[in-house]
């Protein structure tokens, strides 16, 4: 007894650095899985703080550059709104109609204005702090996006501070994308190095389009409504087994730059998770028969 | 034990609100917190050692969001410190000799660092990398991360030790 106490006694820290090794390892692991502690994150209450001092202090310096940009963006968004409005009168005589169907559409989302505290883009799996919580309305899912484009989905929610999935992840990131105006879709996937270049894979042999279209979000993933603009088509690949098309896109958001984002809460989103579940449970019900 | 809490935070921050932003050629990022496990003086408690570059890694997981991963290697960091400690100090030195350029001299506290830094940032980007194994580019960063980190603290310990 008396040798096993000085045994002890005498290699106790081997024993310390085994504990700690163990609880290391288990919150390494268990991070991995979706349920992961929001304390040990940087939606944590101190981490966020620092954080949002930091980024407040910084987010001066880019703002000329950003507001530039969306000034831009604004401008002809409002010319192509316009055009479009006066060819759908022209189509159908009748302008109110246009106008009702278009403020129903967007009453179906809400929109979260948030400030992004923290960002990353050089590591293979990027994630961003922003300083909106469960507080103010923000869930995990939900999708998030800039002025110009898309940003990423939330992924761990705390009071006042939330982690988003960057679409630049390569690890988890995957967004449902269309092309605009034609209809065939794919999936948005990152694998590391240049931020401003992203790949959607599994578009179908026999989809048409043209380099240079844009992608936007396909709106199928419930996610992101449709039509949030993802990127231009570069170029196009042979998938590897050679079945469906990898599309090249230059991503339309500066990720190395963005500050003022909005997570954009569907209404509709718990119906049709609803109806979807309903599906899967009256299928593996059959299954069972 | 005042000197020690002063260094954590300001590694701590330091390392948060600067270092992580820095990418040397897109794959090196220095890893200033380490300095922190290779200053313990001789006689420090093991378990202490032990449990405040826990505690340190753990910080830096919290801020970076990757939980576990620099705790468990800095724990492995601060007890190759203890037994490099014994394997480098003279064997005339007394038993709570310092482990800075001043006591030991540049190159036993050069190469002291060079190990540790080594083993840090050798484990850290191996276990980084856990799900997509690229030899090269671990092997680039490890290497990079390591000279961007022992340049800092050369820098650092020469100006301490004037």
């Amino acid at each position: 007894m008396r040798n096993l106490l000085d045994f002890l006694y005498k290699y106790h820290h081997w024993l310390v650095f085994i504990l700690l090794e163990v609880v290391s390892v288990v919150l390494l692991f268990q991070y991995n899985s979706y349920q992961g502690s929001v304390w040990f994150s940087s939606a944590s209450a101190v981490a966020g703080r620092v954080y949002e001092l930091e980024s407040k202090m910084t987010s001066y310096l880019s703002m000329a550059k950003e507001n530039e940009e969306l000034t831009m963006r604004n401008l002809y968004q409002e010319r192509q709104l316009d055009q479009l409005r006066r060819l759908y009168a022209e189509a159908t005589k009748d302008t109110t109609a246009a106008e009702l169907k278009e403020l129903e559409f967007l009453s179906q989302y809400k929109l979260i204005p948030a400030k992004v505290v923290e960002n990353s883009i050089h590591k293979l799996e990027n994630l961003i702090t922003i300083d909106k919580g469960r507080k103010d309305g923000v869930e995990p899912d939900m999708g998030v996006a800039c002025g110009n484009g898309i940003v990423g989905v939330v992924y761990l929610v705390s009071d006042h501070y939330s982690v988003v999935i960057s679409a630049l992840n390569a690890a988890s990131s995957r967004i449902s994308c269309a092309i605009r105006g034609r209809g065939y879709f794919g999936y948005l996937h990152w694998y590391g190095g240049d931020p401003s270049v992203a790949y959607v894979e599994d578009v179908p042999r026999h989809a048409k389009f043209k380099l240079g279209e844009w992608m936007v979000t396909s709106g199928f993933s419930s996610i992101f409504p449709s039509g949030v603009q993802v990127g231009k088509i570069e170029q196009a690949y042979n998938s590897s087994d050679g079945l469906s098309y990898k599309l090249k896109v230059r991503l339309s958001t500066d990720f190395g730059n963005v500050h003022d984002v909005v997570v954009i809460s569907d209404k509709s989103i718990a119906e049709r998770a609803a109806l979807m579940q309903a599906a899967r449970d009256s299928i593996s019900f059959k299954q069972r028969q | 034990m005042v000197n020690r809490l002063v260094m954590f935070v300001s590694l701590l921050v330091a390392q948060v609100l600067i270092l992580n932003h820095v990418h040397f050629l897109g794959v090196g990022t220095p890893l200033l917190y380490v300095y922190f496990a290779i200053t313990f003086r001789r006689n420090f408690p093991k378990w202490l050692v032990l449990v405040s570059c826990f505690l340190l890694g753990l910080s830096i997981d919290i801020f970076s969001n990757t939980p576990g991963l620099a705790a468990s290697v800095m724990t492995i960091a601060g007890l190759a410190q203890c037994y490099l400690m014994n394997l480098i100090a003279p064997r005339d030195s007394t038993a709570d000799l310092a482990a800075s350029i001043k006591a030991l001299g540049f190159s036993k506290f050069a190469t002291l660092s060079a190990l540790i830094t080594a083993l840090y940032c050798v484990l850290f980007f191996a276990l980084e990398a856990f799900n997509f194994f690229d030899i090269l580019m671990w092997l680039a960063r490890s290497f990079v991360s390591t000279v961007l980190t022992m340049v800092l603290i050369l820098a650092i310990e020469s100006v301490r030790s004037r």
